[in-house]
């Protein structure tokens, strides 16, 4: 600690001493915590040789940002690939500027978003290019890697650590559902049902038939609340889009849907009082019609154009 | 079966009623489809003749019935290959017998190679206008089996007398083979369910709109022909499994054949059959009938499929087809203990050793298909929906799809096929397991990807008929018959519930009729080669502007000069225009992609350099801004910029191409490195001085796709110069300068004025000179 309070003839603080400093803190822990005092000190103060990775954000949980905390995951990927790796130097430390402990160095850079990734070179002033566009590129640890080796000139070969949690959940579920038969072993005529397996072949295909796989790859949100009036709108306007919430109504209607065309199957081949049956026809037209203009409806809110109901 | 009959004139009423959707003008389309229709109905005789003398066998005693049956089943089979051949016919009857969009140009133009110079040349050919400086080995890079085909029919009518030109043949094998999926369909049902389901799948999948998608007259692709022989194989599939003879399999194996030469969907068949055997087995329902189906099927399939240059070694060599070899081995070892159980008499030892080794098989085996379908799920993943490869993200077809897709292709099939899954699932049997599991895979390869939707929408067909017929069974029986039977009378649901069952289930056909006629009406018959705009009295103007930029090429330029376009255009210029092109529509090769994508994006000189490197004679672009065509260069030159930044990182930017705030904008307030670039300069050269809308009050240079007046109207050129713009400016083509015969010097000249301030220099010296005139004056003095 001593290091910081010996002074350069010049009366400012020595690179020298600085990057010691710096050093001994990232070994510690590869993403330095700074406050406004220390980021006006080793970030902006100009006698430099080492670059700095900041991030802005924030991270306190009252502060509601999910967003800052996927992108400290990401940050603290890359970080650490850098950390461990083989060409770990003095010349690039990744630090970290939180809202709650240095507001006065948002307000000092006119900052009023997070999270936000900025380099600040060895020399010079940060310019443009060094503030990170998360908009567009977003913040996987492989973008930041590839913006820092276009800033800085330091290739950091991200390497995550590997995610046991899909390997654990498939093992416990292989041995549960081992146990359960183990169990079970004396009667195994569930395996036999063929409703169960029935039911298990439809949740499949309405689960893709409602687009839950374009909402696991394109990760929409789950409704829209309009910010002015406050109206959730459950349907999304546009027919190249969908919302999760959407896509579970429609799987809802597919499944009333098709329960209608085989109560109305049922009806016809079951053998019991006519009036019950009657009835259960009855439902089971209802639900197909019912529910099919339905979702007509919604798809001619949708789609544009459309000339039919 | 007693309500067939009745069903069949209803269907018969149902498609007439399809086919009187289209309105007048069906004179030139019943013309057209005679000479299409003719083969269609040639080929449909024997399999519905065959369904006929199945018919009679099963009725027995009723022959009267039974021959209405046959005759109806095969009206009703030849009404929907007409349906369907006539429903593709909207691109025809609009416009003309055209060949649609990018991908088919090609298959055209190697069809017509294949009938000008003959198979042995075309299995050789070696094409060195694609692709320029590199060339392309078409013969072992294309599934061969569209262009044999419509090499073969023309071939045969030719030698008929019947002169037809080769492209009216490619541009009508697409509707005739629709007619045949039809057929197979009908097949492949009947085996699955009953004749009755079968016939409402054949209407079902004549005029569903996924599979119309991609199977509109003039729409020449594989996917056209692959569908049938994906349709086919499995029909005879589930033949063979039902009657275990070598006869059937062998037939599979032709067919399986057939699609692999069409497509590379054939690895779906691949998969499916395997996996159909191994739930077979782990059903306990093994039979010699399965183990002589899989083993011919496997080992003649396999010999066959590496016949294809393009699939080589590929069958032994790649995960995708380990499956079946694991599957395969393990019906042999399963087969081995069968054998073995017969022979040996210690029960005991017997079952202990049984479950050891099936368990060992079924472990290595779960291995083999975990490890293939996790590198499938995560090619599908990676390759195609997730944005790694700029290149595949930019092709609308590898997104992921959206419900309202489903409900766009299927309407309300989509909603009543999980109930004829039901019911396959709830009476199974061996064949109706693969209809399982067919649907369960075809609907997740669907929904990863857009594309896959037509791999689906067979079995959604045939399954919703399954589901529909059902219905139709219970509720259309004829009273009349019923109640001779007395102890029948119990159960009847009343006639009047029966008859509106029957009447909104009809309705609903109904609907989804009008609705397949609307969405090929108006999604899926636009040949995107000539464009149509309509004004508000109806009337039509026809755009043909690529047509006139691509005859223009043909006519004007040297024949050996190389045009540079972005990549979709590719196929376009070489089939229409017959000039050499940099890259096409195979995009196999992404850093020639990306150079182009570089020289677009880049400033004049930057581009002239690599245009230079390149031998480009000639750059054409497509510009939208004066008709409002949104597909145009400027909309896609994001994905340029990206696929060039991603070879190019130091040069190419994307956020250079933004303003500040991220927006892209051709505007004034567009950033200036987007003003520059040469895909705008080439597409606004002149503009600014151009009135788009007469009369309105937009300022000269408006951009009609994008709304805005242009930034830089100020565009010259140094290197380049226009050559050739369209009528509604749509294409436009520049001409590459050559180089100047002398560098011209970068500095300016020096000019002459130094001299005349040289020459007022002089005044002095000349005083000077005075001067020294005096003093020799006075050194004469001296003297």
């Amino acid at each position: 600690m001593f290091l910081i309070e010996c002074k350069c003839p010049n009366g400012m603080y020595c690179p020298l001493f600085k990057v010691d400093q710096m050093m001994e803190w990232s070994s510690r822990r590869s993403v330095v915590r700074m406050n406004g005092d220390k980021f006006r000190r080793f970030v902006k103060a100009p006698p430099r040789n080492y670059s700095v990775i900041v991030m802005f954000t924030a991270l306190q949980p009252q502060r509601q940002c999910s967003v800052c905390r996927q992108a400290n995951e990401e940050y603290q990927v890359l970080a650490n690939s850098w950390r461990y790796s083989s060409a770990f130097s003095n010349k690039l430390f990744f630090t970290v500027v939180d809202y709650d402990e240095g507001a006065d160095v948002f307000q000092q850079l006119n900052m009023n978003s997070a999270p936000t990734f900025m380099h600040f070179p060895a020399k010079g002033k940060p310019k443009r290019a060094d503030t990170f566009d998360l908009q567009r590129i977003g913040f996987a640890s492989e973008q930041l890697a590839k913006w820092i080796a276009d800033r800085t000139d330091v290739q950091i070969r991200v390497f995550r650590p590997p995610n046991y949690s899909g390997t654990i959940a498939l093992a416990l579920l292989v041995s549960l559902v081992g146990g359960l038969l183990y169990l079970r072993r004396n009667n195994l005529e569930f395996i036999y049902n063929k409703t169960g397996w029935a039911m298990a072949a439809l949740c499949v295909v309405f689960a893709m038939t409602s687009g839950q796989m374009w909402n696991h790859i394109r990760g929409p949100p789950y409704a829209h609340k309009n910010p002015q009036n406050g109206q959730v709108s459950y349907i999304h306007g546009s027919s190249q889009a969908q919302f999760v919430a959407e896509s579970h109504i429609i799987l809802l209607l597919n499944a009333a849907i098709t329960m209608g065309m085989v109560l109305l199957n049922e009806a016809a081949t079951s053998k019991g009082d006519v009036g019950k049956r009657r009835i259960i026809c009855l439902v089971g037209l209802g639900l197909v019609v019912f529910f099919f203009s339905f979702l007509l409806s919604i798809f001619r809110s949708k789609y544009h154009g459309y000339p039919y109901r | 079966m007693k309500s067939s009959p009745n069903k069949g004139v209803l269907l018969q009423y149902w498609l007439s009623g399809a086919l009187g959707g289209w309105g007048g003008t069906s004179d030139g389309k019943h013309k057209a489809s005679t000479n299409a229709g003719g083969s269609v109905h040639g080929n449909s005789r024997p399999g519905a003749a065959g369904g006929g003398g199945g018919k009679v066998g099963l009725s027995g005693g009723l022959t009267q019935p039974a021959g209405w049956q046959s005759l109806l089943s095969f009206s009703i089979l030849f009404l929907a290959c007409l349906a369907g051949f006539s429903s593709r016919l909207f691109a025809v009857i609009r416009f003309e017998s055209i060949i649609h969009e990018f991908d088919p140009w090609f298959n055209y133009r190697s069809t017509h190679h294949l009938t000008t110079n003959g198979f042995y040349e075309f299995l050789n050919w070696f094409d060195e206008r694609a692709w320029y400086p590199l060339g392309r080995i078409v013969g072992g890079t294309v599934y061969p089996g569209l262009m044999v085909t419509a090499g073969l029919i023309h071939y045969v009518l030719n030698l008929l007398h019947i002169t037809v030109h080769i492209r009216d043949v490619c541009v009508f094998l697409a509707p005739v083979f629709s007619g045949l999926t039809a057929i197979s369909t009908f097949l492949l049902t009947r085996e699955l369910w009953n004749q009755g389901a079968g016939l409402l799948a054949a209407c079902f999948i004549a005029i569903v709109p996924g599979y119309i998608s991609r199977s509109v007259a003039g729409s020449f692709d594989n996917e056209g022909i692959a569908i049938f022989a994906l349709q086919f194989t499995y029909y005879l599939w589930v033949k063979s499994v039902k009657t275990g003879s070598v006869f059937w399999t062998i037939g599979c194996c032709l067919s399986y054949f057939y699609m692999v030469s069409a497509w590379g969907g054939y690895v779906f068949i691949i998969n499916l059959i395997p996996l159909h055997v191994f739930v077979l087995l782990l059903m306990q329902r093994y039979s010699r009938r399965v183990y002589i189906a899989y083993s011919t099927f496997y080992i003649v399939g396999l010999v066959l499929s590496m016949q294809i240059p393009f699939v080589g070694f590929q069958p032994i060599r790649t995960s995708e087809h380990m499956a079946a070899a694991g599957v395969f081995a393990l019906l042999q070892a399963y087969a081995f203990l069968q054998y073995l159980k017969d022979r040996l008499t210690r029960q005991e030892f017997q079952t202990l050793f049984f479950l050891g080794v099936s368990l060992a098989a079924g472990m290595v085996f779960l291995t083999v298909i975990y490890l293939t379908y996790t590198g499938l799920y995560v090619r599908l993943l990676t390759c195609y929906a997730k944005i790694h490869i700029p290149i595949i993200a930019s092709v609308s077809e590898h997104q992921p799809t959206t419900w309202v897709s489903f409900f766009f292709d299927l309407h309300i099939l989509v909603c009543t096929f999980p109930a004829g899954l039901w019911f396959c699932i709830k009476n199974i049997n061996d064949e109706r397991v693969f209809v399982a599991l067919y649907a369960i895979s075809a609907v997740y390869f669907a929904g990863v990807m857009v594309r896959l939707m037509l791999t689906l929408t067979p079995v959604v067909c045939m399954l919703s008929a399954v589901a529909f017929s059902s219905v139709f069974e219970h509720y259309m029986g004829d009273d009349t018959k019923r109640e001779k039977p007395p102890e029948k009378a119990e159960e009847g649901l009343g006639p009047n519930i029966k008859s509106i069952v029957t009447m909104l289930m009809l309705m609903l056909l109904m609907m989804f009729a009008v609705h397949c006629t609307w969405v090929t009406s108006n999604a899926y018959s636009s040949p995107s080669v000539v464009l149509a705009s309509y004004n508000h009295d109806g009337t039509r103007n026809i755009l043909d502007d690529f047509r006139e930029a691509y005859y223009w090429l043909r006519q004007n330029t040297d024949e050996h000069a190389r045009v540079m376009s972005w990549w979709d255009y590719g196929y376009q210029i070489a089939g229409m225009a017959n000039r050499t092109t940099l890259v096409d529509n195979n995009t196999w090769n992404n850093s020639h992609i990306a150079l182009v994508g570089k020289a677009m994006s880049s400033n004049e000189s930057a581009a002239y350099q690599i245009m230079r490197s390149l031998d480009v004679d000639y750059v054409l672009i497509i510009f939208g801004g004066v008709i409002g065509y949104s597909g145009d260069d400027i909309n896609k030159f994001l994905w340029m910029v990206r696929i060039a930044e991603g070879e190019h990182p130091k040069d190419i930017r994307e956020s250079d191409y933004f303003t500040p705030q991220g927006e892209f904008r051709v505007d004034k307030a567009g950033s200036p490195t987007l003003l520059n670039c040469l895909m705008y300069k080439m597409s606004y050269y002149r503009f600014g001085e151009m009135q788009v809308r007469r009369g309105a009050l937009t300022p000269p240079g408006f951009d009609r796709t994008r709304n805005a007046e242009i930034g830089n109207k100020d565009i010259k050129f140094k290197h380049l110069e226009e050559a050739f713009t369209s009528e509604h400016w749509l294409v436009r083509i520049y001409k590459v300068k050559k180089l100047d015969n002398r560098e011209p010097l970068d500095h300016k000249l020096r000019s002459v004025v130094p001299k005349q301030k040289y020459t007022s220099k002089k005044v002095p010296l000349m005083l000077g000179g005075e001067f020294a005139l005096q003093v020799w004056r006075d050194s004469f003095r001296f003297s």
